[in-house]
Order: structure tokens, then C-alpha cells, then sequence
């Protein structure tokens, strides 16, 4: 016998939801993310043998011995210079590309057009390591080994494709006619796309260029094998100095610290053009 | 301040002709209409006067200058589309100052020009406001300003008001006539919309398949329609067309039969054959006596003053505008008598759609 399902009439208020349950779900998810992180700071201020000790404590008396071996004995702020200088240049130069690229693709018809879209896409697709020993042969032969300008070059052709698929369809969320209303008043077509399209863009931009900017400062293979001593960035770094023969924790939990707080100060200073950006197109 | 001329211009898409050969003339001042159902032309026809689009071939004028294969900037147009006419990450004023400023006009320049432009199109309390919180209607204002501030020699607009609301639609027709009167600038307004073209033109240009089918004004395309598709397309509801054959004076279809009459046969030199036969549905009106002609009511729609009653008569649907007091008696299924009033038929070519014979109340009014 089917169910009928309007025999009931209406009650005399909406009914109150009960999902409380959501909140608990939400609330475990946080911990459950939030701990390694808090674990992670927490060890960056353990003095050596707390940080060691099995089982792990909770109370200890912090201490800034880690920070001090890092920042005067490694020469951690070199490492953060040259991650600095690599990410920042790779970001812009990729951006500064990738709009172009992206523009083109979005507005102008041309023989080949999805194949060339989708042959960017690929590029991405492929596996760092495939690609690790025919570039380490490359870099030795055009000298860019050890070299900041070889790092930024890299990084720039890594990021292109993520920078030109965001922006495409950015772009194309763009009304032509904008464009086509400032070549009437009296425009060319490059002071269109800079004083009509780049301000509208400027949000979906400054999310691709946060992206972007983690993304190469998180990186990690490439510059483990292509950087070395006087450009060596910041992930393959942490490496060298806190695994030794042992571990040494506190070392490994400062050196992340000084990782990842900046580009976190950086991401929660600019977050509100950053879901600008991720959003833009999708409200209206 | 300048006339149009268009000579045998030609645009194709790949195998598609979007316009083919389309010659015309628009006179210094006048409001011209580009009128046709989507996909005939008239937009494409706008975008290369505007620039946007090259031709083909052919030939473009304005104000005696060959513009045909220059950039939008060297032509001196403005443009309002139906959609986005603002630059909405600017403020109004940034909006009326752009075309200057892309000039190279000074500050206190821009801002003297702006402020009188804003003036004369009373949008002044607005300068400052950002695009979002205009209405339909001052968006549209800003949007000619913007022709205005760079003394544009031609505007052209592209159906800017027809996805307001029908009352704002109806105030912004009235306006926008009477700012092109008192502006006096060349303006070529594209639209679907026959009563916009009808309220505004000083002459409607209807366009079908990439063709120029009349050019003429209002009252002309309404009354002398050049063929069968501007009889049809312009009038609402439009004209009701029956093939009909034409013997010894009397037009005969299957359930149709009207009697025409013989001077006026005599005089366009109809021969006995086949035609299609045109009446508008205001020009019907039901018999007081059963006559030869009568048909079976289907669909009554009232509008108020008029009601609108459509028929099926030889296969197809035969319209009727008639007074309500006249024709609210009538209930679907009703055998009504019916009457076109004989001055006011068409005669049209089977084959070519061209008109044969005019109304003959139109003879009368030229004579």
C-alpha cells in the first residue's frame, strides 16, 4: 500500500529544527584538523627533551631554543629570503602571463582553440617526478642550476596553467559589450581591457594570485633537486637540518612554524578579497 | 551632427549572409528604426555602423566620411546596448567622464561637460552614486549622457529599453522621442518591437533575412505595406493572410468567400488567378444580416475596451479586434457572420509576397 502523504494538515508554526548534530559534526571536524596544527606550534616551544618524550605532555615551560639554533646557527631567514624572492617573482610573472593567455582564450576564436585550453590543462596534470630528471638535465646544460632566475622560471610555467584555466573563466563571465561600449566612446582596444576589464577582474585576480603564491611557496620536489645552497627555499630547507640521525621535533616544529605563519598572517590579512575573488561570477 | 549612407553592404558568416546587400540613406537628425524578428540583420547592420563589426563588402558614410573599415574610435558613434550600458565599477560621474578622459581632456574640462551634461538630462543628484542604484530608466539617461559629454554624431542603440518592465517601457518611449527631438541627433534605434517602433520612428526600416523588405514612416509601412512579411510583421495582432483564388470579382477560399471591390481591381490591374488575400482584424467586422461568410468562434480575449476574437476559417486562424460591446455576445463555438471591410484589403503575390494592390482607403487619402 503506497504511503499518502497529505493526510496531515498544517501545524500552527514552522516547525523548529532540530540539528544540533551538525554542530557537533562540525566541531569534531575542526579538532580533528585543528590538532596537528596546535601540536605543531606547541612542539616549536618545547625545550628538546619534552619534545621527545613518550607519552607526549601537555604542560611544559616554553622556550625559545629552537627558534634561537634555527635563526642563528641555520641561517633560516636566508631561506625564507629566498623563498620570498621566488614565490613573489614566480606569482607575478605567472599572473602577468596567464592574464593574456587567459584573455585570448576567453574572447578571441582561433583554429585550435580547445585544443589548445585543454593542452594546458595537461600540463598540469603531469606528475612532478616524471619530469624531476629530464629538468635537472636541463638546468645543468642552460646553467640555471643554483639559480633564483631558474627557480622563478620553473615555477612560472608551473603555475601558468592554473592561472590561465581561474582567469578564463573569469573572463568569460565578463560582458563583451563592456568592452565593445568603451572601443565606441573613443577607446583602443588595450585601454578597454586595462581601464574596463582589468578593475572588474582586479578581485579574481587577487584570488589567483593568493592561490598561486601557496602554491609555490608550499613547494617542495622541484626545489629539492634544482635549488641548492645559495637558493635553497624554505620546504627543502626543514629537511636538512631537523632530520638528521634523529628527529629533532622542536627544530622540525619551529621550522614549520616559520613556514607557514606567514603565508597564514598573509591569507587571513587578505581573505576578504580573497572569497571576493572565489565567489565573484557566482553571486548576482 | 551627420547623415548615414549605407551602399550595398554585405556581411556574411561563413556560408550564412547576415546582411546582403542592404543600400540606405538616414537624413542629418532623423530617428530611424531598424525593425525585424531576431536573426534578420538589423543588430549586425548596427554593429558595423558602430564599428564593432567589419563588413564583408559595401560601403559605410557618416557625414560624407567613408567610416566603413575604421575602428569604433575614429568614428565619432555612441552606443547603447540592452544590457550593460554602465561601466559598473565606476561612479556615474566616472561613467560620463570616460569618453573624455580616454581624450585626453583636462579635470576642470571633464567636469564643466559632465556637469552640463548631467543638467540637461537631469541626473545631476546622481553623479556620485555608484551604477547599482540606478533604475532602469536613469541607467538608460547616463547611457545617453555618455553619447552627449563626447558630442557623438550618431547614436545608435540596440533594443536599450525593451527588457524594462512594461510600465517604465512605456514612460522611457515617450522620453526617449522627445529627447531625440530636442537633442536633434542622428539616432538608429534597433528593435523587435513594433508599437516601439511605431510610437518613436520618424521612419521604420523593416528588415527580414539580412534584407531591407520598407523604409518609410510609421503610417506608411502600417497602411501601404511593401509586402506580405511587413503586413504581417508590423500591426498586433497582425494581419490575417488567406490564399485565395480570385474569380469574376470574388475572392474564394474553402469556407471564404468576400466579394472585392471592382473599381479598385480595375484600378491595380488585378487579372482572375491566385493570390493571398490581407485584412487586419480591426478591418472585420460582424455582419448584422447572415451573409456568404461565416465562421466558427474559437478563443475570446478580452482587452478591456477591444475584445480580441480569433476564428478558424479555411484551415487557419482568422483574427477579429472589434469594441467589446460589439462582440461579447459570442461564446466559443458560435457561427458568427462576418464582414472585412472592403477597403481596407490587401492583395498579395503567391509566389513573391509582393503587394499587388494597397488598401483602397489609402488610394483615397493620396489623392
Amino acid at each position: 500500500m503506497p504511503r499518502d502523504l497529505t493526510r496531515i494538515a498544517s501545524p500552527d508554526k514552522p516547525e523548529t529544527e532540530r540539528n544540533w548534530w551538525v554542530h557537533v559534526i562540525l566541531l569534531a571536524v575542526c579538532v580533528i584538523a585543528m590538532l596537528p596544527v596546535v601540536w605543531m606550534v606547541m612542539t616549536a616551544f618545547m625545550p628538546r627533551d619534552v619534545a621527545k618524550a613518550v607519552p607526549p605532555q601537555w604542560l611544559f615551560p616554553p622556550t625559545l631554543d629552537a627558534f634561537r639554533m634555527l635563526i642563528f646557527e641555520q641561517g633560516m631567514l636566508g631561506f625564507l629570503k629566498n623563498s620570498l624572492i621566488v614565490s613573489v617573482s614566480s606569482t607575478l610573472l605567472s599572473v602577468t602571463i596567464g592574464m593574456f593567455c587567459a584573455y585570448a582564450l576567453a574572447r578571441f576564436e582561433f583554429a585550435g582553440k580547445e585544443d589548445v585550453s585543454f593542452w594546458i590543462l595537461t600540463n598540469r596534470m603531469m606528475p612532478a617526478v616524471a619530469v624531476i630528471l629530464p629538468m635537472f638535465l636541463i638546468f645543468k646544460t642552460l646553467n640555471l642550476l643554483d639559480t633564483y632566475v631558474g627557480l622563478i622560471l620553473l615555477y612560472t610555467a608551473m603555475q601558468l596553467p592554473f592561472v590561465v584555466w581561474m582567469l578564463k573563466g573569469y573572463f568569460e563571465d565578463i560582458p563583451r559589450q563592456l568592452e565593445e561600449i568603451a572601443l565606441v566612446d573613443g577607446d583602443t582596444w588595450f585601454g578597454a581591457f586595462r581601464r574596463v576589464v582589468l578593475p572588474l577582474m582586479t578581485p579574481a585576480i587577487t584570488a589567483t594570485a593568493i592561490f598561486v603564491l601557496i602554491l609555490s611557496w608550499n613547494e617542495y620536489a622541484f626545489a629539492l633537486f634544482l635549488s641548492g645552497s645559495a637558493t635553497k627555499t624554505l620546504p627543502p630547507a626543514v629537511v636538512i637540518f631537523a632530520v638528521n640521525a634523529e628527529v629533532s621535533w622542536d627544530v622540525l616544529g619551529a621550522a614549520c612554524l616559520i613556514i607557514t605563519a606567514p603565508i597564514m598572517i598573509f591569507v587571513i590579512a587578505v581573505q576578504k578579497q580573497f572569497i571576493r575573488g572565489l565567489s565573484m561570477g557566482m553571486v548576482r | 551632427m551627420a547623415e548615414i549612407r549605407v551602399e550595398r553592404l554585405h556581411r556574411s558568416f561563413g556560408e550564412f549572409v547576415a546582411v546582403g546587400d542592404l543600400s540606405f540613406n538616414i537624413g542629418d537628425g532623423e530617428f530611424v528604426f531598424f525593425l525585424g524578428p531576431s536573426g534578420c540583420g538589423k543588430t549586425t547592420t548596427l554593429r558595423m555602423i558602430a564599428g564593432l563589426l567589419m563588413p564583408t563588402s559595401g560601403r559605410i558614410e557618416l557625414g560624407g566620411r567613408n567610416v566603413t573599415f575604421l575602428k569604433p574610435r575614429h568614428r565619432n558613434v555612441g552606443m547603447v546596448f540592452q544590457s550593460n550600458v554602465l561601466y559598473h565599477h565606476l561612479s556615474v560621474y566616472e561613467n560620463l567622464a570616460y569618453p573624455l578622459k580616454v581624450r585626453g581632456w583636462s579635470a576642470t574640462e571633464i567636469r564643466r561637460k559632465v556637469q552640463d551634461v548631467a543638467a540637461l538630462l537631469q541626473i545631476t543628484d546622481t553623479l556620485h552614486r555608484g551604477t547599482e542604484s540606478l533604475s532602469g530608466g536613469q541607467a538608460q539617461r547616463v547611457a545617453i549622457g555618455r553619447m552627449l559629454v563626447r558630442d557623438a554624431d550618431v547614436f545608435l542603440m540596440d533594443e536599450p529599453i525593451s527588457h524594462l518592465d512594461a510600465k517604465l517601457r512605456a514612460h522611457m518611449r515617450a522620453e526617449l522621442r522627445h529627447l531625440q527631438k530636442e537633442l536633434g541627433r542622428t539616432t538608429v534605434f534597433v528593435s523587435h518591437d513594433q508599437l516601439e517602433a511605431m510610437s518613436m520612428a520618424d521612419r521604420i526600416a523593416v528588415m527580414n533575412d539580412g534584407a531591407l523588405q520598407q523604409f518609410a514612416p510609421p503610417q506608411e509601412v502600417f497602411d501601404r505595406p511593401a509586402n506580405v512579411f511587413v503586413a504581417g510583421f508590423v500591426g498586433e495582432p497582425q494581419m490575417n493572410i488567406l490564399d485565395v483564388d480570385i474569380r469574376e470579382g470574388v475572392a474564394h477560399a474553402p469556407g471564404f468567400r468576400c466579394d472585392l471591390p471592382p473599381g479598385w481591381l480595375a484600378r491595380n490591374g488585378i487579372a482572375p488567378g491566385a493570390y493571398r488575400l490581407g485584412v487586419r482584424p480591426e478591418h472585420v467586422e460582424i455582419a448584422e444580416a447572415p451573409g456568404h461568410l461565416a465562421a466558427r468562434l474559437e478563443v475570446t480575449e478580452p482587452m478591456g475596451a477591444e475584445n480580441l476574437l480569433t476564428f478558424s476559417l479555411a484551415g487557419q486562424d482568422f483574427k477579429l479586434r472589434q469594441p467589446t460591446g460589439l462582440c461579447d455576445r459570442f461564446r466559443p463555438g458560435d457561427m458568427v457572420p462576418l464582414l472585412p471591410r472592403p477597403d481596407h484589403l490587401y492583395l498579395f503575390d503567391r509566389v513573391s509576397g509582393c503587394t499587388l494592390a494597397q488598401a483602397a482607403f489609402t488610394d483615397r487619402s493620396r489623392t
